[in-house]
C-alpha cells in the first residue's frame, strides 16, 4: 500500500518533470552527407516521424552538410552552434570509427551523445559454391594462411567492415600478425563487393546486411555468420557468429549527437523525446522495413556505451597498425 | 514471363494517369535541373526524394518519377554546353567540344536539334537493350573485375590526347592536372588524407560540380569582361531548321554507333555516363574525322557524346535492376530510395517486383518520347537565350551555380573553391589549354587509381595479375591499335600539306 | 613567354606534389599504397609541363590594366558574396551581388536592381520552400 503510493508519487513526479522539462522547437537536423546517403536518410525519416508523432511542433528542417565523413559538420557545430538545444546531428558507427582513429577535429567529449535508435547488422558471406561451409572453416583457413581468401567490403582498411571481420578472426584465435595479413579490398558499397565476389574476383565479403539482403534471398551467396546478438527475425535460418562460438557482435547503429554545451535539461528532454519515438509503433515498423534492427540506447547509458565502443575500436586499430 | 508480354503489362502500369503525369513532370524537372550548371544528375535526383516521400508515392511511382528526372538531366545538360560553353552537368562536358563551335558559327538550332535527336536515339536504344538483354548483360558485367576496369581506363587515357585538335602536349598536360586534382581528399582504401592541407573541407576531395562550374562558367564570365563595358552580345545567327534536318540525317550513323558504345559503358557498374560520352566522342572522332572537322563544329561530334551519355544512363539501370548494384552515382541514389521504400534490390527484383521493373521500363520509353517532344519545339526558345543580354544571363548562371552547390554543402568554402577554379580555368584558357581533359582526369582518375590498387590488393602486389585476364588483354590490344592508327594518321597528315 | 612561365610553375608543382605524395605511409595490406598513384602522375605532369617550356606556343593576349581591374572587381564581388552569405542571408547577399555584377557587365542601374531582386527572391523561393533545401535568411530572419 505504502509502496504503491510511493511509486505513483514518483510516476506523477516523472510526468510533471517531463512536462516542465525542455521541449525542442524549430528543430534542425544536420545530415553530414549528401542527399541520398545513410545519414541523410536518418535525418529525414526521424525528422518526419518526430513531426508526425507530434513530438515537435514544427516540421524538422534537414540540412545537408557533407564533408570529411562527418568531420565538417562536427567542427561546424563545435565552433558555431555548441549550445543550440534545437539541433540534432545524425551519426552512426562510421562517425565513431573516425573519432576513434583521430580523424575528427576533437574527441567524444566535444559533443553529447544522444541515442541510437536502430542498427544494421554485420554479415560475412561467400559464394554459394564456396568451399567454406561455416564461419569456422573460414576462420581456421585464415589461421593457417591469412592470404588464402581475399575479403572485400564497403569500407577501407581500418574501416568498420574490415575491423568487424578482423574481430572475428581474432576472437577465433588468430594472432595480430595473422589478421594483418588477411587481404582486404575496398569497394564503393556492399552490393558492388558482392557482385565482384560473384564474378570470382574476391572470395569473402564482410559488410552490412541491409544492402545485400537481395543476394541472400536469391541464393547466390552463402551467409557464414550474422554479427548480431540474436538471429534476424526476417531471416531465421542465418546463423549468428555467437552461436558458432565466436563471441563478436558488429552492429552499424544509427543515432544522433547534440552540441556539446547544451544544458542537462535539454539533453534529458531530447533523450525522452527519442525514447518516445523509439517506442512508437511507427518507428518499429519503419526501422524493420528499412532493414534495421530496432535497438535502443539513450542518454547516459548511450554515452558510456559509445565511450566503450570507441575505446575498443581504438584498441584494435592500434593493434593492426591503422593508427599509432 | 515472356519479354513482350511483360513489356505490354509494363505499359499498362506506365500509362496509369498518375504514372504518366509523374513521367511528364519528371522529364520536365530533369531537363531544367540538367540545364542548371550548379546541380548535377545525382543531386537533382536526390533532392526530389523527399518530394516522393511527402507525396506518399508507391515505389513504382517514385521510381518512375526519379528515372524520368534522370533521363531528363541527360537531355538538359547539353543545352548550356552548346549555347554557353558551360556544361550543365558532368556527362555534358564532351558536348562543349563541337556543340559550342556550332552555336558560334550560327548553327545553334542545328546543334540543339542534333543533340536532342541523339539523346532520344541513345536513350531509346538503351531502353531496348535493357528490355531485351538485361539479365544476360548483368551476368556478363560481373566478369569485369579490377584488372579489367583498369585496362578500360588505360584505354580512355591513352586516347585522351586526341580529343582536341590543339597542341597534344597541352591536352595531355591538362589531363594530368585533372588526375592530380582528383587525388585530393581522403584515400578511401586507407583513410589517409592526401593533399588536404589539414582542411576537413578537402577530405571529400574536389566536388565535380564545383570544378566544372568554376572552370567553365566563372572563367567564361572573366573572358566576357575583357570586352569594353556596355557592349552587347554580337547578334548570333541561330540557323534554320532545314540545316538542322540535314545535320540530323548526316549524323544519324554516329548516333546509332555511339548508343552502343555508351550503353556498354553504362552497363559496367561504376563507369557511368561520363565515361560513356567520353568514349563515344573519342570513338567517333577516330572513325569520322577525315577532314579535320571535329572540334570546329561537326554535328557528329555533338551526336556522339549525347547518344553516348543517354545510352549510358539507360545502361546504368541494368546492374541496378538486375543485381541491385549502382551503375552510376545517380542510380546509387535511386537504389538507396528503393531500400527506403522497403524494396529489396537484388537478383530477384525482376521476379518479385514485376510491376515495378516493367512499369519502369515502359515508363522510360514514354519518358524518351516525352523528352524529345518537349525538347525539339523548345529549341526555338532555348536559342532565344542567346539573345538575352549578357548582364542578365551571366548572373543567373553564376548565382544558380552558387546556390546549387551551397544548398547541398552549406559550406562557403566550396564557393571560394569555385571562384579559385574560375581563375585557374581563365588562365588555362588564355594559354589555350583545353579544360575538357582537366575535367575528364578529375572524373575518371579516381576510378582508375582504385581499380589498380584493388587489383594489386587481390594479387598481393603481383603486377602480372593486370595482364592475366583475356578481357583486359583484349582491351590493351585495342588500345595499341587505336594508338597506332592515331600515329599513322598524324604522320600522313604531316606528309600531305593541306 | 607565358607558356614557359606556366610550364616551369607546373613542373615545380609536379615536383612538390610528387615529394609530398611520397610521405603518405603505406598502410598494411595495401600493396600499392596511397603514395604510388600520385607519384606516377607526377612524372608525366612534370614532363608535359617541361614540353611547354621547350616548345611554347605564341604569346596569348593578356588583358590590359583596365580590363584586369574589372575582372578583379567582379572576383571581389564573388568572394565578398561567399564571405557574407551566411551573415547577410541568402536573399540579401544575392540581391547585392547580382546587382553589382549586372552593373559591372554594363546594365543600367534600374535593370541591375530588378535583376538583383528577381534572382535573390526567385532562387530563394525555388530552393528553400519548393525544393526543401534550406538557405540562410540572415538579417531577414527578423
Amino acid at each position: 500500500m505504502a509502496m504503491g503510493r510511493w511509486t505513483s508519487a514518483v510516476a506523477a513526479a516523472g510526468v510533471w518533470l517531463s512536462l516542465s522539462a525542455f521541449t525542442p522547437s524549430s528543430v534542425e537536423c544536420i545530415a553530414p552527407a549528401d542527399p541520398g546517403g545513410g545519414w541523410d536518410f536518418t535525418c529525414r525519416t526521424v525528422g518526419k516521424l518526430l513531426y508526425d508523432l507530434e513530438l515537435v511542433k514544427e516540421p524538422v528542417k534537414v540540412t545537408n552538410m557533407a564533408g570529411g565523413v562527418g568531420a565538417v559538420a562536427f567542427s561546424n557545430v563545435a565552433a558555431k552552434r555548441s549550445d543550440d538545444p534545437n539541433l540534432i546531428v545524425a551519426t552512426s558507427t562510421v562517425g565513431i570509427t573516425q573519432i576513434a582513429q583521430g580523424r575528427y577535429p576533437g574527441d567524444l567529449d566535444v559533443m553529447r551523445w544522444l541515442a541510437m535508435l536502430g542498427a544494421d547488422v554485420g554479415v560475412v558471406l561467400v559464394r554459394n559454391d564456396s568451399k567454406y561451409e561455416t564461419l569456422d572453416d573460414l576462420l581456421q583457413a585464415y589461421k593457417e594462411n591469412p592470404g588464402v581468401a581475399v575479403a572485400a567490403g564497403s569500407s577501407g582498411i581500418g574501416g568498420w567492415d574490415h575491423i568487424r571481420l578482423l574481430m572475428l578472426a581474432k576472437e577465433a584465435g588468430a594472432t595480430g600478425e595473422q589478421i594483418k595479413n588477411i587481404r582486404w579490398v575496398q569497394y564503393d558499397g556492399g552490393g558492388p563487393a558482392v557482385t565482384q565476389m560473384l564474378g570470382g574476383h574476391v572470395e569473402v565479403v564482410a559488410t552490412d546486411f541491409g544492402e545485400i539482403a537481395g543476394f541472400v534471398e536469391s541464393g547466390d551467396v552463402r551467409v557464414l555468420a550474422v554479427m548480431s546478438d540474436e538471429r534476424l527475425e526476417a531471416f531465421p535460418d542465418l546463423p549468428t557468429a555467437k552461436e558458432q562460438g565466436v563471441d563478436v557482435v558488429g552492429y552499424n547503429w544509427r543515432g544522433f549527437y547534440l552540441p556539446g554545451k547544451v544544458s542537462d535539461e535539454a539533453y534529458q528532454g531530447w533523450a525522452d523525446v527519442m525514447k518516445k519515438l523509439y517506442d512508437s509503433q511507427e518507428w518499429q515498423e519503419t526501422a524493420v522495413s528499412k532493414g534495421l534492427t530496432p535497438i535502443w540506447r539513450g542518454g547516459e547509458e548511450f554515452e558510456s556505451w559509445v565511450e566503450d565502443q570507441t575505446a575498443r575500436m581504438r584498441g584494435i586499430s592500434k593493434e593492426i597498425g591503422v593508427i599509432k | 514471363m515472356d519479354t513482350l508480354n511483360a513489356l505490354f503489362y509494363g505499359f499498362g502500369v506506365a500509362l496509369q494517369p498518375l504514372h504518366l503525369a509523374l513521367g511528364f513532370f519528371g522529364a520536365f524537372i530533369g531537363t531544367l535541373v540538367g540545364a542548371l550548371p550548379g546541380i548535377g544528375p545525382v543531386n537533382g535526383v536526390a533532392i526530389l526524394i523527399p518530394l516522393a516521400f511527402s507525396l506518399q508515392l508507391s515505389p513504382t511511382a517514385a521510381l518512375i518519377l526519379l528515372s524520368s528526372v534522370y533521363y531528363g538531366t541527360m537531355y538538359g545538360g547539353r543545352i548550356s554546353s552548346i549555347l554557353l560553353n558551360i556544361p550543365g552537368d558532368e556527362p555534358a562536358v564532351m558536348t562543349t567540344l563541337d556543340g559550342y563551335p556550332m552555336a558560334r558559327s550560327g548553327r545553334a538550332a542545328s546543334a540543339l536539334a542534333v543533340s536532342g535527336v541523339a539523346s532520344f536515339v541513345g536513350g531509346t536504344l538503351a531502353t531496348v537493350g535493357l528490355t531485351l538483354f538485361a539479365p544476360i548483360l548483368a551476368r556478363a558485367a560481373i566478369h569485369f573485375g579490377p584488372a579489367e576496369y583498369f585496362a578500360l581506363y588505360v584505354l580512355a587515357f591513352a586516347t585522351i590526347g586526341g580529343i582536341t585538335g590543339a597542341n597534344p602536349a597541352k591536352t595531355l598536360l591538362a589531363a594530368m592536372i585533372g588526375l592530380a586534382i582528383g587525388t585530393v581528399g581522403l584515400d578511401p582504401a586507407t583513410g589517409i588524407p592526401r593533399f588536404t592541407f589539414d582542411s576537413y573541407h578537402l577530405y571529400d576531395g574536389v566536388d565535380f560540380i564545383v570544378a566544372i562550374v568554376g572552370l567553365f562558367a566563372i572563367s567564361e564570365f572573366l573572358i566576357f569582361l575583357e570586352r569594353p563595358a556596355g557592349t552587347h552580345q554580337p547578334r548570333v545567327e541561330i540557323g534554320s531548321m532545314r540545316g538542322a534536318y540535314r545535320d540530323v540525317r548526316r549524323s544519324f550513323g554516329a548516333m546509332l554507333r555511339n548508343s552502343v558504345v555508351g550503353f556498354i559503358a553504362g552497363v559496367l557498374p561504376g563507369a557511368g555516363a561520363s565515361l560513356g560520352s567520353f568514349l563515344a566522342y573519342v570513338f567517333e572522332r577516330r572513325i569520322s574525322n577525315r577532314n579535320d572537322t571535329f572540334g570546329k563544329g561537326d554535328p557528329r561530334g555533338v551526336a556522339a557524346p549525347e547518344a553516348g551519355n543517354n545510352a549510358a544512363a539507360g545502361g546504368a539501370l541494368v546492374p541496378m535492376l538486375t543485381l541491385g548494384v549502382p551503375g552510376s552515382g545517380t542510380t546509387a541514389v535511386m537504389l538507396a530510395m528503393l531500400i527506403t521504400l522497403n524494396i529489396t534490390p537484388g537478383p530477384l527484383l525482376f521476379e518479385k517486383q514485376a510491376e515495378l521493373v516493367w512499369g519502369l521500363i515502359a515508363a522510360l520509353y514514354l519518358a524518351n518520347v516525352v523528352l524529345v517532344i518537349l525538347n525539339l519545339p523548345l529549341v526555338g526558345i532555348f536559342t532565344r537565350l542567346l539573345a538575352l543580354p549578357y548582364w542578365l544571363l551571366m548572373p543567373i548562371v553564376v548565382m544558380a551555380s552558387f546556390v546549387g552547390v551551397y544548398s547541398i554543402s552549406h559550406s562557403p568554402f566550396d564557393l571560394y573553391m569555385m571562384i579559385g577554379f574560375g581563375v585557374f580555368g581563365y588562365v588555362l584558357r588564355k594559354l589555350e589549354i583545353s579544360l575538357v581533359p582537366v575535367v575528364l582526369g578529375l572524373l575518371l582518375g579516381e576510378a582508375m587509381e582504385f581499380n589498380l590498387r584493388r587489383a594489386l590488393s587481390i594479387s598481393n602486389g603481383d603486377w602480372t595479375y593486370l595482364v592475366s585476364s583475356p578481357i583486359a588483354n583484349t582491351i590493351y590490344v585495342a588500345t595499341a591499335v587505336l594508338l597506332a592508327i592515331a600515329v599513322a594518321m598524324a604522320l600522313r597528315r604531316e606528309r600531305t600539306p593541306h | 613567354m607565358s607558356d614557359r612561365i606556366a610550364g616551369l610553375l607546373i613542373a615545380a608543382i609536379a615536383l612538390v606534389y610528387g615529394i609530398v605524395a611520397g610521405g603518405y605511409e603505406q598502410g598494411f595490406g595495401d600493396p600499392l599504397g596511397p603514395a604510388a598513384f600520385p607519384r606516377i602522375v607526377a612524372v608525366p605532369l612534370g614532363l608535359f609541363a617541361l614540353v611547354l617550356v621547350v616548345r611554347p606556343d605564341a604569346e596569348p593576349a593578356w588583358p590590359r590594366a583596365r580590363v584586369l581591374l574589372r575582372q578583379l572587381n567582379a572576383l571581389l564581388v564573388l568572394v565578398l558574396y561567399a564571405l557574407l552569405l551566411e551573415d547577410l542571408g541568402f536573399p540579401l547577399a544575392t540581391f547585392l551581388a547580382v546587382t553589382l555584377l549586372a552593373r559591372e557587365l554594363g546594365a543600367r542601374w534600374r535593370a541591375s536592381l530588378l535583376t538583383g531582386i528577381g534572382l535573390g527572391a526567385g532562387l530563394w523561393t525555388l530552393f528553400d520552400p519548393i525544393l526543401g533545401l534550406p538557405l540562410p535568411l540572415g538579417l531577414l530572419a527578423w
